[in-house]
C-alpha cells in the first residue's frame, strides 16, 4: 500500500517535470512551428502560383517557375557562377594565410596572444561599417589608386565597382580582412594539439621544417582542419549582407551570391521593385535550399575519402 | 631548436605587415572621422590631417537626417533587448535539454538542428509578415524583438547544454533531495553557476544585434524614427547626398564602432573562449 503511493508520488513528480520542460521549451517551440516550420509549407506552396502580395490574384502555374529559371532565365544561376567563384578565391587564400599565421604564432611566440587578438578586430565590425569604408577606400579617388599610382603599378585610377572582375577582387579582399582572423583562433586551437615531442624526435632525425609540416603538422589537424574548411565554406557560401553591403551584387549582378541575389530581388527594402515575384521567389529559395543539403552531403562524401588518405 | 635572429626577424616582420593590413582600415576611418569632407576627397593620402575637426561628431549629434542621437538609442534599446532574450531562452531550453526527462526530447533536439541546414533566402520574410498580421502586430523594430523571443538559438542552446551536462550532477540532485521545484533548482541552483557561458552568450548576442544590418532594416523600412544606427548609417549610404557626407559617414561608423571595440577589449577572453566552443562543436 505504502510503497503504491510512493510510486505515485515518484510519478506524479515526473509528470510535473515534464510539464516544466515543455513550459521552458514552450517559446522556442511556438516559434519552431510558426516561424520556421510555417514559413518552409509556405514557401512549398507558393513556389507553384504566380504570386506578388496579393492572394486574389495569385494563380496556379504548376512547376513553370522552376522551369523558367532551370531554361531561360539564367539569373540566378550567374548568382551560383558568382557564388563558387567567390569562395574559391577566398577560402584557399584565407586558410592559407590564417594556417600560416597561426603557425607562426604558435611554440609559445612573444605577443601571439596580441597578434591573435587584433587579427581578430576585423570580425566584430559590422559588415555595414565595412561597406562604407571599403567603398571610400576603393573609391575612385580613394586611398587605394592614390597609393598604387604612387609606387607606379598603375597610370590611372582604376574604377573598381564599375568592372566585374576588379568587384570580385575588392568583395574577396574585404571579406577575407573581415574574417581570416578567427580561422587564425581556430588553426592556432588545433596546432596548440600536435604534441611537441614529435618535432622534437623529428629534428632529432634531421628532417626539414617541409617534411616536418607535411609529415607532423598536416595529419595531426586534419581532423580539426575539416571542421575549419566547411564552416568556412558553408560560411562563404551563404554570404549575404556582407555583399549587400559592399556593392548590392552590383555592378550588373557581377558580385551577386545567391544569397545575396535573393535578397536583392525579392525581399522588401532591397529589391528594386515593390512588387516581387513571390512565387517566383519561393521556387528559387526552395532549390537553393536544395542545393545546400546537396553539398553538405557531397562535402561529408567527400570528407571520409580525405579520413581514408590519412 | 633555438631560432636564429635572421629568422626571428622575418617572422615578426611578416606579422607585424599582416597586422598593419588588418588595422589599417580601421584607423582609416578613426582618422577620417576628424577631417573635413572635401579633405578627404581631395587627400586621401594624408591619413592623418594636420588642422583635426570636430565638427563631424557635432554634425552627426545635431543632423535631422542622421540623427545619431536617436539611432543610438534605438541601438541600444534593442542590442539591450536581444542580449536579454538570447540569454533566458538559450540558458532554459538548454537546461531542458540536459537536465530535463519528458517524452520527444531527442526529437525535438533534432528538429531544432535541422534549422541549420534550412537555407531558403530572403523570400520566407513574407510568411513572417503573414504571422505577424494574425496576431496584428505591425512591422516595427519591436515585432523584431517579439521574434527574437520566439527564437530558437540553437547554437547556444548547444553551449549551454554542453556546459549544464559538464557540471558535477550531485548539485542538483541535492537540490532535488531537498524538495526544490524544476524552476527553483534552474534559477537558484544552475543559472548562477552559468556565468562563464552566459557572458559569451551575452557577448555574442551583443555583436551580432548591434551590428545587424537586414533584418532591422526590413522592419523598420516605413518607421524611420526606429532606425538601428547601423541601419541609419547604411541609409546614408545609399542616399543621395552620399558622396558629399563622407564625414558623417565616417563618424558615424565611428560611433558604431566603439561600442564593439570597447566590448571587445573587456572581454576579450569570452570571445575567445566562445569561438574555441563553437570550434570543437563544429
Amino acid at each position: 500500500m505504502r510503497r503504491d503511493t510512493n510510486a505515485g508520488s515518484l510519478k506524479k513528480e515526473k509528470a510535473v517535470e515534464a510539464r516544466w520542460c515543455y513550459l521552458f521549451l514552450a517559446l522556442p517551440i511556438i516559434g519552431f512551428i510558426l516561424l520556421q516550420v510555417y514559413p518552409i509549407l509556405w514557401t512549398m506552396r507558393w513556389s507553384f502560383y504566380s504570386y506578388s502580395g496579393v492572394e486574389s490574384t495569385a494563380r496556379w502555374v504548376g512547376m513553370r517557375n522552376f522551369i523558367s529559371f532551370f531554361t531561360t532565365d539564367m539569373t540566378y544561376w550567374h548568382a551560383w557562377g558568382n557564388t563558387l567563384k567567390f569562395a574559391l578565391c577566398k577560402v584557399p587564400i584565407e586558410l592559407t594565410l590564417a594556417l600560416g599565421l597561426a603557425m607562426l604564432l604558435q611554440d609559445g611566440r612573444k605577443g601571439a596572444g596580441i597578434f591573435r587578438s587584433l587579427y581578430y578586430l576585423p570580425n566584430v565590425v559590422s559588415v555595414a561599417i565595412i561597406g562604407v569604408v571599403f567603398s571610400n577606400l576603393f573609391s575612385y579617388f580613394g586611398v587605394i589608386n592614390v597609393f598604387l599610382q604612387k609606387i607606379g603599378l598603375i597610370k590611372e585610377g582604376i574604377d573598381w565597382f564599375a568592372n566585374k572582375n576588379y568587384a570580385m577582387g575588392v568583395v574577396v579582399a574585404g571579406s577575407i580582412w573581415n574574417t581570416f582572423g578567427i580561422n587564425v583562433m581556430y588553426f592556432m586551437a588545433a596546432l596548440s594539439g600536435v604534441p611537441a615531442d614529435l618535432y622534437e624526435s623529428a629534428d632529432l632525425d634531421g628532417a626539414s621544417s617541409w617534411t616536418k609540416f607535411v609529415h607532423i603538422t598536416l595529419p595531426m589537424i586534419v581532423k580539426m582542419g575539416q571542421i575549419i574548411l566547411l564552416m568556412s565554406v558553408v560560411g562563404t557560401l551563404s554570404t549575404n549582407d556582407y555583399i549587400v553591403a559592399m556593392t548590392n551584387g552590383g555592378p550588373a549582378g557581377g558580385t551577386n551570391t545567391v544569397m545575396s541575389y535573393m535578397t536583392t530581388k525579392f525581399v522588401p527594402g532591397f529589391a528594386d521593385t515593390t512588387t516581387p515575384a513571390i512565387g517566383y521567389g519561393c521556387s528559387m529559395g526552395l532549390v537553393t535550399t536544395l542545393l545546400f543539403m546537396l553539398i553538405a552531403v557531397g562535402y561529408n562524401k567527400l570528407n571520409k575519402k580525405l579520413s581514408n588518405i590519412y | 631548436m633555438k631560432e636564429s635572429f635572421g629568422k626571428k626577424v622575418a617572422v615578426y616582420t611578416i606579422l607585424t605587415i599582416v597586422l598593419l593590413l588588418t588595422l589599417f582600415p580601421l584607423i582609416y576611418t578613426f582618422a577620417c572621422s576628424f577631417k573635413s569632407n572635401s579633405e578627404i576627397m581631395a587627400h586621401p593620402e594624408i591619413v592623418f590631417t594636420k588642422t583635426p575637426t570636430f565638427d563631424n561628431y557635432v554634425q552627426c549629434w545635431t543632423a535631422t537626417d542622421f540623427n545619431v542621437p536617436l539611432l543610438l538609442r534605438n541601438s541600444i534599446i534593442y542590442t539591450l533587448a536581444q542580449v536579454f532574450i538570447s540569454i533566458m531562452i538559450s540558458c532554459m531550453a538548454g537546461y531542458v535539454f540536459a537536465k530535463g526527462h519528458f517524452k520527444g526530447k531527442k526529437v525535438i533536439f533534432a528538429l531544432f538542428l535541422s534549422l541549420m541546414f534550412i537555407k531558403t533566402g530572403g523570400i520566407t520574410i513574407y510568411a513572417t509578415f503573414n504571422v505577424l498580421n494574425f496576431f496584428h502586430l505591425p512591422q516595427s523594430l519591436y515585432s523584431l524583438l517579439i521574434i527574437a523571443l520566439f527564437g530558437v538559438p540553437i547554437t547556444n542552446i548547444y553551449l549551454v547544454r554542453g556546459n549544464i551536462e559538464s557540471l558535477p550532477g550531485a548539485i542538483d540532485e541535492a537540490a532535488k533531495v531537498d524538495g526544490a521545484s524544476f524552476p527553483v533548482i534552474f534559477f537558484r541552483v544552475i543559472f548562477p553557476l552559468l556565468k562563464p557561458i552566459i557572458a559569451t552568450i551575452a557577448i555574442l548576442a551583443f555583436q551580432a544585434s548591434w551590428n545587424d544590418y537586414l533584418m532591422p532594416t526590413i522592419f523598420t523600412l516605413t518607421r524611420p524614427t526606429q532606425r538601428t544606427l547601423i541601419v541609419g548609417l547604411m541609409a546614408l549610404k545609399n542616399s543621395a547626398g552620399a558622396a558629399t557626407s563622407w564625414n558623417l559617414m565616417f563618424a558615424g561608423s565611428v560611433i558604431a564602432l566603439l561600442p564593439v571595440l570597447v566590448a571587445y577589449g573587456f572581454a576579450n577572453k569570452y570571445f575567445v573562449s566562445g569561438i574555441a566552443a563553437g570550434a570543437v562543436k563544429g
